[in-house]
């Protein structure tokens, strides 16, 4: 559905920008991300077609992957002080429990996922449908970055890349399970 | 702002532009927001230093010794460091 159709009242008054035309963006969010962070909002002109499932769900082997910054507490936290965004990726086991992760983040609240890190990383959640056999299982980790960064393409060639070859190589994931923050 | 943009602006010596996005990133998405935390940075670290406990110059001397980069990187580290003394806490995130 385009934006237009989504909140006519307000596309009446202005002109659908055309940078949003056929998506599903929030009218005027283009301009309104812009005037804050110039360049920062980018489109890709050739999208890779998501895959079909092979096989059913409860034959598939789950991985997670979100862009809230989780990570275990060991491990050495996000970097959320540099101003272009840190450009790594954590391995969260998938057998983890909420005691043993924790988010360092500066752009979003996450008071709520602190008392339950499912409600932003459901990785207990998918234990329970592992469990169930609701899914066939989960990889031995799941995955997750910062979402805040100001290097589309470096971000690309290394946490978009960096994940994508290890959820296929490494996890031999049947599916990927993508969670914003 | 991307990094090209802001490369753009370091190569037409745009400061105005360099400084929107440094205020816009310490301010949480805002400018006057920004600015005002910068200031409560300078003065967490001279209050701090009006304490007059000795500071480790060795420490500071072997770290002035690191790449720039290094260097710049804890300069922001700081600015948070300071912040999260004064106890006034403007970002959504965690402290």
């Amino acid at each position: 559905m385009a934006a237009a159709n989504l909140h006519p009242s307000k596309t009446t008054e202005s002109p659908v920008d055309p940078r949003e035309s056929g998506t599903q963006l929030r009218p005027g969010l283009w301009q309104t991300i812009n005037e804050r962070y110039p360049g920062s909002m980018i489109t890709k002109s050739e999208f890779i077609p998501l895959a079909r499932l092979a096989k059913p769900l409860k034959d598939s082997t789950v991985c997670l992957i979100s862009s809230c910054g989780v990570h275990l507490k060991r491990d050495r936290p996000m970097e959320v002080a540099h101003p272009l965004g840190d450009f790594s990726f954590r391995r969260v086991p998938s057998d983890a429990r909420q005691p043993d992760l924790i988010i360092h983040q500066l752009k979003y609240p996450h008071d709520d996922a602190d008392v339950d890190i499912n409600v932003i990383f459901p990785i207990e959640r998918l234990q329970d449908l592992a469990a169930e056999g609701v899914i066939g299982g989960l990889t031995r980790n799941f995955f997750s970055f910062i979402g805040y960064n100001m290097d589309p393409e470096r971000f690309e060639a290394t946490v978009a890349e960096g994940i994508a070859r290890a959820v296929d190589e490494e996890e031999r994931a049947d599916v990927a399970l993508l969670a914003p923050a | 702002m991307s990094v090209p943009y802001l490369r753009e602006a370091v190569k037409d010596g745009d400061s105005e532009k360099l400084i929107r996005f440094v205020r816009l990133h310490l301010g949480d998405g805002n400018e006057n927001g920004g600015r005002k935390e910068i200031d409560k940075s300078w003065i967490e670290a001279l209050k701090t230093l009006l304490h007059d406990q000795e500071p480790d110059r060795d420490f500071i001397e072997q770290t002035m010794q690191k790449d720039s980069s290094t260097l710049a990187l804890l300069y922001f580290r700081l600015h948070f460091y300071f912040i999260r003394n004064s106890g006034e806490w403007i970002h959504d995130g965690s402290r």
